[in-house]
């Protein structure tokens, strides 16, 4: 048994395999002007779903004629 | 809350609006509404007189020049099989069925209706395309279902006017 656990490594039990530490000035810095790398994934999301939304609406459904 | 949360907040409430506003405006501008009428027949003596008799059944043209198309609905066909329409004229579906609830949809248009037994399902459309439109039943209705369909043709409008009474409820070659 004790074989077999030392022959298993996790991947971040080797140094190369793990990010650098951080420190904590450098966090700061990194988020000094809010999360400007979620807001950019988040908006490309919403347009996508906005320009999805205005291509069926105007394309697909409104062209397939008025009910009543 | 933090002001960014507040800033995103914001711009969904902004979306949702202008979504909102959208469907608003064109429901406004284009007569665009899910059919919603509610008017009760009486499904056993509908065949025996009135507005869903055998003679009265198919394309009607209105003192205005609109359209009615009167249709019923049983396992598992459509009465009458194919009717006939003019292309950019205003067009009204009546539809009632006899037994079990059926579905009418004409794929290509928005047209998409139940037809509940009791109920008359009216459905008013103006087709900008001729062509011939299959109309399956979209309601699962029984073992027939799958072989439940009918036609609907819109032709060019000069050419309704020629058609006889007979041929503007029939696909059949005169």
């Amino acid at each position: 048994m004790s074989e077999v656990l030392e022959r298993h490594h996790s991947a971040a039990a080797s140094p190369a395999h793990v990010a650098a530490p951080i420190s904590s000035e450098a966090a700061a810095e990194a988020l000094r002007h809010g999360p400007r790398g979620a807001f950019f994934l988040a908006s490309v999301a919403v347009l996508i779903l906005l320009a999805g939304w205005l291509a069926f609406y105007f394309l697909l459904f409104l062209p397939r004629g008025s009910i009543g | 809350m933090a002001r960014t949360e507040k800033r995103w907040l914001l711009l969904m409430v902004g979306l949702l609006t202008l979504f909102m506003a959208i469907v608003v405006a064109s429901t406004m501008t284009s007569a665009l509404h899910p059919p919603s009428n509610v008017e009760t027949i009486d499904p056993v003596t509908l065949h025996l007189g009135g507005e869903f008799a055998e003679s009265n059944l198919g394309t009607a043209q209105e003192p205005d020049g609109s359209l009615t198309a009167r249709i019923v609905a049983d396992q598992y066909a459509f009465v009458p099989y194919c009717v006939k329409l003019a292309v950019d004229t205003p067009v009204k579906f009546r539809l009632t069925s006899v037994d079990v609830v059926h579905g009418f949809l004409l794929p290509a248009t928005n047209v998409n209706t139940m037809v509940v037994p009791g109920y008359v399902a009216e459905v008013r459309t103006r087709f900008t395309r001729p062509g011939v439109y299959s109309m399956p039943c979209n309601e699962f209705c029984g073992n027939g279902h799958h072989g439940m369909w009918a036609r609907v043709i819109v032709v060019p409008k000069p050419e309704f006017p020629a058609l006889a009474p007979t041929e503007r409820s029939s696909c059949v070659q005169q």
